[in-house]
């Protein structure tokens, strides 16, 4: 009896290892290239309707740069915006819009903003699969001022996150 | 007789070509001055004369200024640090330059954009994150070159007497000194 039970725990001691090492594995999933330009696209997509030429930054939720455009006619600080918006959603989890409310001077997280790299200004989406930040793009240069940007760079991160579901449901 | 007039007429034709000539010449002179506003950019005649004009304006109350001019892109095309003026405040000067060109307007302007209770058609906007941009610094002085709609460069001043609203009335006179160029 003893012996069955111990053959049980062990069974079911492997069987939480292996859901643990898929889970690991989901987890390393990176955004890839394509992934990203499809992000990329929908920016401009949105810039199209909008007749503005932003400049964006796709990052993988590791930070690493996976795209950036400058926008014709971009001012001198709009692409090194956009990556501190990006930097900023995927470091927090949250829109950098959002972030920027949050962070208020005054509120308990202002702290928060003493984060290098870290920007309070709306145009930094995470894009998320499910619960999960695969990375975040960052827009800088719509018409629509903060919350343009982060009209666009939603279409960015909704395209992206499309293609992370696709690819998962095909594996 | 006949021979004077010929002789007349033929020097009022040369005084005509010489002169048709010479005014071709400058025409050309001043199009090879402009070339590169043709590129949406700020030439370096240009940038000079918009440093001197913000260093005449200010030389009134005896202010020796350190003044910065930079093109489209944000980058330093002219600088200079004035008599006894430390290397920061040459680099204030660069910043506000470049704060005036980035945001398209007068660096006080941006300064009230960018406060933290900022109102703009009854809303509340908050864009003071931007003064956490690099390259940006939250004071008066600084003065975007606008041509055609666009920012094609920016004049920053520090080290007047009459401190930052003087500063920001010398850019000012700078970019006067070629507002005939940027019709």
């Amino acid at each position: 009896m003893s012996r069955i039970s111990s053959m049980l725990t062990a069974a079911a001691a492997c069987a939480v290892l292996m859901a643990a090492t898929q889970s690991a594995q989901a987890q390393s999933s990176s955004l890839t290239s394509e992934q990203a330009m499809a992000a990329a696209r929908a920016v401009q997509a949105y810039a199209k309707n909008d007749g503005s030429n932003p400049s964006l930054a796709v990052i993988d939720r590791d930070g690493n740069t996976v795209v950036l455009l400058k926008g014709n006619g971009a001012a001198p600080h709009n692409l090194g915006l956009a990556q501190r918006k990006a930097f900023t959603a995927n470091m927090f989890k949250m829109k950098s819009i959002e972030w920027r409310d949050r962070t208020m001077p005054g509120k308990p997280e202002a702290s928060e903003r003493d984060t290098p790299n870290a920007i309070p200004l709306g145009g930094g989406v995470p894009i998320m699969v499910g619960n999960e930040v695969v990375g975040a793009i960052g827009v800088s240069g719509t018409r629509g001022g903060q919350e343009g940007d982060t009209a666009g760079a939603q279409a960015g991160a909704d395209a992206a996150a499309a293609l992370v579901k696709r690819l998962q449901a095909s594996n | 007789m006949q021979k004077l007039i010929n002789g007349f007429v033929w020097g009022v034709a040369g005084i005509f070509v010489v002169a048709a000539t010479f005014a071709l010449g400058q025409q050309m002179i001043k199009q090879f001055t402009l070339q590169s506003l043709a590129a949406n950019d700020i030439s370096i005649e240009q940038a000079l004369l918009v440093a001197q004009g913000a260093i005449d304006a200010c030389k009134k109350d005896n202010s020796i200024i350190s003044v910065a001019v930079v093109d489209h892109d944000g980058d330093v095309r002219f600088l200079v640090r004035g008599d006894g003026a430390s290397a920061q405040d040459a680099d204030d000067a660069r910043k506000k330059a470049y704060t005036a060109r980035t945001f398209r307007s007068p660096t006080s302007v941006w300064l009230e954009h960018t406060a933290m209770d900022a109102v703009e058609n009854g809303k509340r906007v908050d864009l003071y994150g931007q003064r956490f941009l690099e390259n940006t610094i939250a004071k008066k002085g600084g003065m975007p070159i606008i041509w055609h709609a666009d920012a094609i460069g920016g004049v920053g001043v520090t080290g007047s007497k009459g401190g930052e609203e003087a500063d920001e009335a010398c850019a000012k006179a700078g970019v006067e000194a070629i507002a005939d160029q940027l019709l």
